[in-house]
């Protein structure tokens, strides 16, 4: 596979198949963190570091490990396992070395491990990928997650971005906080509609 | 008539099994080589708290906010909204008995 591929694969996971705005995962971070910015990029790194290391581990033991045993059907718990024990890691890895962080996430940060997205990529990968390229795909799924991955973090980010600046407009009373970030969200997702097709 | 045969129930068990001692024994370790001193009294205020992690006090949950109580960043209980009169009695009496490790007193109000 040449770096094309590669590049492709980021492109359309973070762009075009955009996991927030377009396969609607992850909602809850995405409305949950995204009051300030700086918890929003802090999340996103979270995410990433997870859902990249969790798609390259799940898609090893998926081809080294469950297939070979003829064990497929227990790819699921298999893969929440692999997620849950990666979030306690950047658990402890943020109480350790970043206190404000891991203060700012709160509740959140546990909860990436029944955060959708990271199951839904590492199963898209195995639907996907793995259907595809066998177990020589593991380094295109690895370059989706992290494109998957980056588009959550760039999408966090602008509506916090957004959210930031509503909390000082001018919002009638019934619409302001959450009912105006709503609105705003359907209108980024409406915007990236826009993207169809360009692959 | 449906065969279930011994291999088909024992290698998934083995499979899981193996993955979650692996696991388990790694984040044990990470545990250790990652762990922080923090104050007894957190924990034990978070567990006197309803636990609904509502974030109606303004913390993305209980634990920011038990961390919040005893840092004295917190100016009164009764910011958490689905809190009886009796949690917050049974967290200031708490907070009374208990000096800190710096032998100091944290006071809130209800
Ligand atoms: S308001 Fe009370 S119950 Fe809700 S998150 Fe805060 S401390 Fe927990």
């Amino acid at each position: 596979m040449t770096w094309t591929v590669f590049a492709v694969a980021i492109f359309n996971a973070m762009l075009i198949n955009n996991v927030i705005l377009k396969q609607f995962l992850g909602i809850c971070p995405f409305l949950g963190v995204s009051k300030k910015s700086s918890s929003a990029v802090g999340m996103g790194a979270a995410v990433t570091f997870v859902m990249v290391i969790a798609s390259f581990v799940t898609y090893a033991i998926y081809s080294y490990v469950l297939v070979p045993y003829g064990i497929e059907y227990i790819s699921t718990i298999a893969f929440i396992l692999v997620i849950a024990s990666l979030v306690q890691l950047v658990e402890m890895i943020l109480k350790k070395f970043s206190k404000p962080l891991y203060k700012s996430l709160g509740i959140y940060l546990p909860l990436i491990t029944t955060n959708c997205a990271i199951l839904g990529v590492a199963e898209g990968n195995i639907s996907n990928i793995y259907t595809n390229y066998g177990s020589s795909g593991m380094w295109l799924a690895v370059f989706t997650a992290l494109g998957t991955a980056l588009g959550f973090t760039l999408i966090i980010f602008a509506f916090s971005s957004v959210r930031e600046k509503l909390e000082s407009s001018n919002v009638p009373d019934a619409w302001k906080g959450v009912p105006i970030s709503l609105v705003v969200a359907g209108i980024m997702s409406i915007a990236f509609l826009g993207l169809q097709g360009i692959l | 008539m449906l065969t279930i045969t011994l291999e088909a129930l024992i290698v998934p068990l083995f499979v899981l099994g193996g993955m979650g001692l692996l696991l388990g024994l790694g984040l044990a370790y990470a545990a250790d080589v990652l762990k922080v001193e923090i104050d007894a009294r957190i924990e034990k205020v978070i567990e006197l708290l309803p636990g609904f992690n509502c974030g109606a006090c303004g913390y993305p949950g209980c634990a920011g906010f038990g961390e919040g109580i005893v840092e004295g960043e917190v100016e009164q209980l009764s910011l958490c909204k689905p809190g009886k009169d009796s949690d917050y009695n049974a967290i200031m009496e708490y907070l009374k008995s208990t000096p800190g490790p710096d032998g100091k007193i944290v006071e809130v109000k209800k």
